[in-house]
Parts: C-alpha cells; structure tokens; sequence
C-alpha cells in the first residue's frame, strides 16, 4: 500500500499532519486528519478551586479565550446552582457576539476568502490576506483592522481585559454597563452591520457571479450527507450563547434536541488505532467509520451545520441571507410549510457563505442588546448559597458546539473536568473532507500533484480548526510537504512548497 | 525610540511558556529602574497568546521589537537560545492552515495600510522540549534558559539604546501584563 504523507507545518497554531493511504490498485483507500492533541487538561484542573476554571480555561487558546470563558462561566452556574440576573446574561452576550464579529471577520478576510477571492488555484504567496487587499482595494484591509479593532475594544471594556477576559463569575457579570458605554458600543454594533452586509455583498459579487467558483462551492467535491450539529433557542433559531443542542439527519429532520448537561447520552467518543484522538459521534447512531449517510454517526458543528439545524435566523437581515442561501442551493422546506425549515446544505464549502450569515446576525443581535432598556441594569450578580457539585456549560464556538463538564467536591474543589472543543467535533468530517479532495486528485496510481495541496488545504480550512491551540510561529517555514511512499514505506517522491 | 519586548506563548502549556517567562523577568529587572520623565525612549513589555494578526496588532505603534517564543525544532539543544531575524522564519507568504496569516504577510498587510509598525524586529527563540502537556513549570532542562535569553536581550536593548540615545540615556519603562492565573 503506498502512502501520502502531507506535513503541514505552520507557523500559528501548532501543526497537523494528513495521511492518504492508497490501496492495490493505487485508488485513495483512506485519508486521515492527524491533529497534535494537547494533554494534561484534567490533571492541571483537578484539585483546583472550580470558580478559578473561567480565567484558567480561557488561556487554554490564544484565538477564542472568549468561548473557553463562556462555556465554564455557565458551567459554574450550575455547579453552584444560581440564575445569573438577566443583564449578566444579557452581558455576556453582548460581548460574545463582539467576539463572532471578530473571529468571522478574520476567518473570512485572511483563510477562508483568499480561495474564492483570489481563487483556489493562485499561487500561495498570492492566496492571502494581501492578495484579498490586491483584489479588492486597500480600503478593504482598513475595514477588516478597524472592525478587529472595535470589537477587541468592546470585549476589553466589557470583559475587563482584552485576551484573558476576566469578567465572568459563577451567577452573574463582574460589572455592569454604564450609558456611555452602551452608546458607544451601539454605534460600533452599527458599523459591523453595515461591515457584515459589504462582506456578503464581496461574496455575491466575487464568488456568486463566478461561475467557476460558484460551480465549485456547489460541486460534489466536498459533499457529505451527515447529521449536523448546532444551539437554538425556543422558537429553533441559530443562538451562539445558550438554547438547546438539536441535531439533524443527512435529510433534515430533527433526529434529537437536547440540553447540553444531557450530551453524554447522545455523544460517544470512538478511538481508532492510528491515532490518539478521539472521533465524537452520535451515540445512538452508532460508529461506522469515517463515512457519511443516515447510518453513519458522523456529524458536523460548524457555521453552516448551525445554520441546517435552525428554522430560521432570529434577525431580520440575516433571515433574508438565510433564505437566500439556502434557495441558492434548491434547498425546499422540510414540512413544505412557508415558516419551516430548509432541507441541508451538504455542500461544505458553503460554510465560507454560512460564515458570513453568522457575522450579520452576530452584528445585528449586538445591536438589539446594545438597545435592550436591561443592558445597563446595576443587577449583575447573585451571589452562590450553595454547591451543587456538577456543572456543564456549553456554548456555540465559532468552531462548533464547545462543551466544559467540571465535577467538585463539597469544598468546589475540582474532582473532574471533561472539555469537548469546538474542533474536535469535525475530526472525521474533515478527514472525509480530505479524503474526498484526494480521490479527485489519485486514480489508478497516478497522481497528479497540480493544485494537490491547495484543494487539500481547502478541505480543512473550511472547518477552520484549532490545530494545538499552540502559539509558535517558530521556526516558521516549510507550511506544506508531501512525502510520496511506495508499499515499502520508502519515500519515493517529495513534493514541498517554499 | 519606542520598543516593545513580547513574550509569545500560552502561559499554561509547560515549555511554551517559557517565552512570557522571560518578558515577565525582563519587566521585573526594568520595573526596578528609577523613571525619569523627560526621556523620549520607552520599553514596553507584553504578553501575547497568538501570532499572526495579533501579534502584528500587539507591535503596532513601535519603532523596535524583540519577540521571544519557544520553538521546537530539533535542531538545537532543549534550552538552546538562538536569535534570528525575521526574513530567516518566514522567507515566503504562504498561507498557512492557521486562523489567520503567518507574521509577514501580516506586517505586509500592516505596512499596506500604512501602520506605525517597528521597522527593526529581533527574534529569540528557545528549544523547548514540552509544548503539548498543560502545565504551569518549565521541564528542568528549559528554566536554565531563561536568565540567558533575559540576558541577551537586555545586551540587544541597550546596546542599542546607548548608541542610539547618545544624549539621552534615560529610558521609561512600562509593563503591560495580565499576570498570573490563580
């Protein structure tokens, strides 16, 4: 059997490593996501002070310290069983849909955008942020910094700190809102929207009226039909910060909705062989392997798996994206009902598009909650009476469903911490992914090695995952490399790009 | 001249910490310096989570940078302090499988806009053994590093100030940190 090896080695966020294993006849057998997991998560947690777990789980990652804060602070709400006031939620809100807007806003602009912007077959030194600015004009990169720059400034003035916010306590907020800052961070809600809907208006017009990219996107390149994975609230719209955890089939149809303290009765966790990582499936599908279909229970927990979950968006601009999107890809509503649900989009590259959904809703929800009369009420905090002894807390990261599961003693002192992270989520959607990307590429032994590490690249990329959550941009060179083996495990070829 | 020393990695991940380790003993020794009023020279330290985007953003505004990271190369001793300089990482823009761009192509980006960013950057880097494990101390062999790379970037930083400073060899010093967990 020979083997692929693709070694990317970046410079951000750790590295991971792909691996297409070929079969007699020289067809792709098998294509594998390896990702550097971090360890030791549990046992640097345990023995420590529960309410601790908000300032500690959020230096787990240097890129969303805001969704690790979410996720335990509401974790630490029912572990000491208090109702945070109203405004606290509120709050917290407010500052997690600042923290979309920014981290869509990258996504879309520096990794996702170059693909269709520039398009998937430019060179690499051009498939980037200066080629989007090349392409689109320098007023695009100022829109894109200005926007960073905002929202860092509403999470630093809401969260007290701008990376390692500091502003969640078990019950409540650690401060509240004063007026000025509600009208400051008004305006700023504004400027994002009018932001997000230029975004979308850059996608209609570079991607959408492309007929190359456009029969891309919706080509069956990176096409699944699997379960799919997102957070809605009681009238089954998109929430990014609290609701129930529904889950649909490849066809639609609502499979469960639970609360996400119940996920363990429906997520199971599958340890292959070839790896340490750990597969989450639906546990009451049952594993079949890395394959889709109704059976299989694969799912995913992206922008675009939130978006097939919903009935709908619960802000009137992003409803209207919503509905567009899905009539774009001939999508009919599941119950034939003129409010109802749209059938899934299984085109994974239309995540790029569900992307930008989200940052319109993110910037139109923080408008509401800027004008919500609650915003800048005093009461911010209940004070915990007691210990419950567990505490699940989930959120929506923009990487998918982020669950944190702590378990104390009398004392709060941690006996047991369980994370499942937005990415891990999409460990087998994305070797899928990739494995489909090489299919179209080997056939019969032969290889054809143009465009290889791009649409391999692209296949991840969507599912924009966490690597390590490592910092290290040293030593910095060598970002792709394709070691070719023959069925003696000898390298037979090297492709490496500089 | 404005400098800022940014010590890069994730303060609860064993060696990849030893980077804000470092930035933190630098602010410390310089915090201890009596601080004059009229010097137009200031250092400034930080600790930074990511690269990329905000790294560049963290730089922004500077004359000078010296960044210190753990790095895993094999290639040198666990402990190893080396210097580089930017155009030895990053000879190309690729676009790398990360949440945003690798460091130059985001200076480029933030010289196409016009940002004040430093025009003189220095890199330290440390061979690190563990970047994988949570945990708050370094492994034995990588704490030995630290008082060597302190000092090579103090010599690197005012070495070159009292040259570039001949007149005024005063300099402020502010340190901009979040501190440790509990």
């Amino acid at each position: 059997m020979k083997r692929i090896s693709i070694d990317p080695i970046t410079r951000l966020e750790g590295h991971g490593k792909i691996e297409i294993f070929l079969n007699d006849e020289g067809d792709v057998a098998n294509a594998y996501f390896q990702v550097p997991e971090l360890r030791g998560f549990e046992r640097f947690s345990v023995g420590r002070l529960a309410e601790d777990m908000p300032v500690i789980t959020n230096r787990i990652c240097g890129v969303c310290p805001e969704a690790h804060h979410m996720a335990s602070v509401k974790a630490l709400d029912m572990l000491f069983g208090v109702e945070p006031p109203p405004a606290a939620k509120k709050i917290r809100e407010l500052l997690y849909m600042a923290f979309y807007v920014t981290d869509h806003t990258t996504h879309f602009y520096a990794l996702g955008g170059p693909d269709f912007i520039i398009g998937p077959d430019a060179p690499p030194s051009e498939r980037n942020i200066l080629g989007v600015i090349r392409k689109v004009g320098l007023d695009i990169g100022r829109q894109v910094i200005d926007c960073r720059a905002r929202n860092h400034h509403v999470i630093e003035m809401l969260g007290g700190r701008g990376v390692h916010l500091a502003g969640g306590l078990p019950g409540g907020w650690s401060k509240s809102v004063s007026e000025d800052e509600r009208k400051e961070i008004e305006e700023i809600a504004k400027k994002n929207i009018d932001f997000a809907l230029f975004s979308l208006r850059i996608f209609d017009d570079l991607v959408l009226k492309n007929k190359q990219y456009l029969d891309l996107v919706t080509s069956d390149v990176y096409l699944h039909k699997t379960y799919y994975m997102g957070t809605v609230d009681d009238k089954n719209r998109v929430n990014f910060y609290d609701g129930m955890i529904r889950i649909v089939d490849p066809d639609g149809k609502e499979f469960v909705k639970y609360s996400a303290a119940d996920y363990m009765q429906h997520i199971a966790e599958r340890v292959e062989p070839w790896t340490y990582l750990k597969f989450p499936y639906l546990k009451n599908v049952g594993w079949k392997g890395l394959v889709d279909g109704i059976d299989s229970g694969v799912y995913i927990a992206t922008p675009l798996s939130r978006l097939n979950v919903s009935d709908s968006m619960a802000t009137p601009l992003a409803q209207e994206q919503f509905e567009r999107m899905f009539e774009a890809f001939g999508s009919k509503k599941i119950d034939g009902k003129s409010n109802g649900r749209y059938q899934p989009i299984h085109h994974r590259l239309a995540t790029h598009w569900a992307r930008l959904i989200e940052l319109l809703y993110a910037a139109e929800h923080m408008l509401e909650l800027s004008r919500d009369p609650e915003i800048t009420s005093p009461d911010v905090r209940r004070i915990p009476q007691r210990i419950v002894g567990v505490g699940i807390g989930s959120v929506e990261a923009p990487r998918g469903t982020l669950t944190h599961h702590y378990v104390s003693d009398e004392r709060g002192v941690l006996t047991s911490v369980n994370l499942i992270v937005g990415t891990t989520n999409n460990y087998a959607p994305m070797s899928m992914s990739i494995r489909r990307a090489a299919e179209k590429l080997i056939s019969k032994g032969r290889i054809v090695e143009e465009g290889m590490l791009n649409r391999i690249e692209m296949a991840f990329r969507l599912y924009d995952p966490c690597l390590s959550c490592a910092t290290h941009f040293l030593p910095g060179q060598m970002p792709l490399k394709v070691i070719i083996r023959n069925s003696s495990s000898e390298i037979i070829r090297t492709l490496q790009r500089d | 001249m404005k400098t800022v020393v940014i010590g890069l990695g994730n303060p609860i991940l064993t060696d990849d910490s030893v980077g804000i380790r470092v930035s933190r003993v630098i602010g410390d020794l310089l915090s201890q310096q009596p601080e004059t009023a009229e010097s137009s020279d200031t250092i400034e330290i930080k600790e930074v989570y990511a690269g990329g985007i905000r790294l560049m953003d963290a730089m922004t505004g500077y004359d000078r940078a010296c960044i210190v990271d753990a790095m895993v190369t094999g290639r040198f001793r666990p402990g190893e302090v080396s210097e580089f300089r930017l155009e030895d990482l990053c000879s190309t823009r690729n676009i790398s499988c990360t949440h945003d761009t690798n460091l130059s192509t985001a200076l480029e980006f933030g010289r196409m806009l016009g940002l004040h960013l430093p025009t003189t950057i220095k890199i330290w880097g440390i061979e690190a053994c563990d970047v994988t494990s949570f945990g708050e101390q370094l492994t034995a062999g990588i704490e030995h590093a630290v008082p060597v790379a302190v000092s090579a970037i103090l010599s690197a930083l005012f070495g070159e100030l009292q040259i570039d400073a001949a007149a005024d060899e005063n300099v402020n010093v502010s340190v901009n940190v979040e501190g440790a967990i509990p």
